[in-house]
């Protein structure tokens, strides 16, 4: 049987092909302006990377702010639900998760079948979301991939952003800066600022163990080791923590077709 | 009685001189360096355009966001405070003042004499700031003085749903490629903001007559949005910027300690 999940995000679009419960491929392509466009070229990204063609798959869910305008998708089903299910897949005791993508927050409670029992999201504002660090990585110049690794090398933890607002912060960043505060110091402090932010939303749900982080932000070390510290809890991250919420559709793909047989 | 105001904001200091019959002049310069010079610099250069002495003031308050630092004041007052005397000396039906500056929006009630009786603050988000009216200027290229102008061209085709400044300059770059004009996504701009400070003033609650002061009233754009939103007149003074200060230097002529 081969599924295929799609996962229209903010910032990247991501596509899983299973094959009998299996992954068989996955890919992540940057979302342009056109979110069909994206989702298209994230399908053909992964089938390109198997034997398989686009007649092959049985069916496919979309998930993601741009799963309604997924030109092949027969069906969609919202990514609170796909990022519990695909964490499910990879931790089964998995009963907290963090999903933090490029432009919202969500802490997601679910019971062991990976059904989502309760939830808390942010898309209101970019404090505590990957577009706050994205903003801070192009104004300090350093890449964002970079930025949490860098984060650990600050020299102490003194730095404070006293601002919440991302666009006030900046300002706040830039006279750090000026008075000669170390870029890893500054960016200690951002990471910080995030995972505050974002243990506010986990204390919101709830945090049961076990705990995993999917999401572009599971990427970044500063933030990641400073959420865990906060919450005196280590966390789970699968190899490929962008592509849960896909792998979570496809889950759901397998789902649809298993209760038509 | 001279008196003096100095209102030290987020990215500007004003001063007024005031004496019994009105105000003798007032300035505004913008912050460079520390706050405590830049504020002991702008009132000099008042006083000298002028041709005041210190000596010949009876009283300096200062105001603001950076109140505590300036060390050549007799004393400080409140933003809330200075910002309702001064609108309501300006207008005295006034009841409700709304102030948008740089980086936050004031609301306060006061009774017929002028005197604070509520407010509400919003100073963590950029959402309806002036510092988000600077960075969608800079997008847009158009001067910040132009822009209230240019979206009362607008044909109201451009709404933005973000409430976020952060996400709304997203929503914004989306427009430009969209090929929406200008004046379109000014005005779309302009209403988001007058959304954020009406939801505000709803709050604490709106009596007329409403006055708008801070550098953001001088946004023709901002005031006509807020107008139809609120369905009631905004009045917006000759000098909205001056306000704060102009209420501390009518301050200082109570006695010390007083308020």
């Amino acid at each position: 049987m081969v599924v295929c999940g799609i996962d229209v995000g903010a910032r990247t679009a991501k596509a899983v092909l299973l094959v009998d419960g299996a992954i068989a491929a996955h890919s992540i392509v940057r979302t342009g302006p056109e979110s069909a466009a994206a989702a298209v070229a994230a399908l053909d990204t992964a089938l390109a990377a198997t034997a398989l063609r686009r007649e092959d798959i049985e069916l496919t869910v979309a998930t993601g702010y741009g799963r309604v305008v997924v030109p092949f998708a027969q069906r969609n089903v919202t990514e609170i639900a796909c990022h519990a299910r695909g964490n499910q897949y990879f931790f089964p005791g998995v009963r907290t998760i963090l999903d933090m993508g490029g432009q919202d927050c969500k802490a997601i409670r679910c019971d062991e079948t990976g059904k989502v029992t309760n939830f808390l999201m942010n898309d209101k504002c970019a404090a505590g979301t990957g577009r706050a660090l994205e903003v801070m990585a192009s104004l300090l110049q350093v890449r964002l991939e970079d930025l949490g690794r860098l984060s650990l090398e600050a020299s102490n933890g003194l730095v404070k952003i006293s601002n919440t607002c991302v666009v006030f912060a900046k300002s706040e960043v830039l006279a750090l800066a000026r008075q000669g505060v170390s870029t890893p110091d500054i960016l200690a402090a951002l990471c910080d600022g995030v995972a505050e932010r974002v243990k506010g939303l986990l204390r919101g749900v709830g945090v049961e163990e076990d705990f995993a982080i999917s999401g572009g932000i599971s990427k970044n070390i500063g933030v990641v080791r400073r959420v865990e510290q906060k919450l005196g809890t280590i966390s789970r991250i699968c190899f490929e923590p962008q592509v849960v919420g896909a792998l979570g559709a496809a889950l759901f793909a397998r789902d649809f077709l298993g209760r038509n047989a | 009685m001279v008196t003096a105001g100095i209102d030290i904001g987020h990215e500007s200091v004003t001063v007024v001189i005031l004496h019994e019959d009105g105000t003798l002049g007032h300035a505004t310069f913008v912050i460079s360096g520390e706050v405590g010079a830049a504020a002991k610099l702008a009132f000099e250069q008042t006083l000298d355009r002028l041709g005041l002495e210190r000596a010949g003031i009876h009283r300096i308050f200062a105001t603001g966001i950076g109140r505590e630092n300036v060390a050549l004041a007799d004393g400080h007052r409140t933003p809330m405070l200075s910002h309702t005397r001064g609108a309501h000396w300006w207008l005295p039906g006034a009841r409700t003042v709304i102030d948008v500056g740089a980086e936050g929006t004031r609301v306060m009630r006061c009774d017929a004499h002028g005197t604070l009786t509520n407010f509400a603050l919003n100073d963590k988000c950029a959402a309806g700031s002036g510092v988000f009216l600077e960075t969608v200027a800079g997008m847009l290229d158009v001067p910040l003085a132009d822009m209230g102008a240019l979206s009362l061209r607008g044909s109201r085709r451009v709404v933005l749903t973000s409430t976020c400044a952060v996400f709304a300059e997203s929503e914004i770059v989306a427009e430009i490629h969209r090929g929406s004009s200008r004046a379109d996504i000014l005005q779309g701009v302009h209403e988001s903001v007058a959304t954020k400070i009406a939801a505000m003033s709803r709050r604490v609650g709106i009596e007329a007559d409403l006055v708008l002061t801070g550098g953001v009233a001088r946004n023709v754009g901002v005031a006509q949005a807020l107008r139809e939103q609120l369905q009631m007149d905004v009045a917006v003074p000759e000098h909205p910027e001056i306000a704060g200060a102009l209420g501390a230097a009518l301050l200082a002529r109570e006695p010390a300690g007083a308020a």
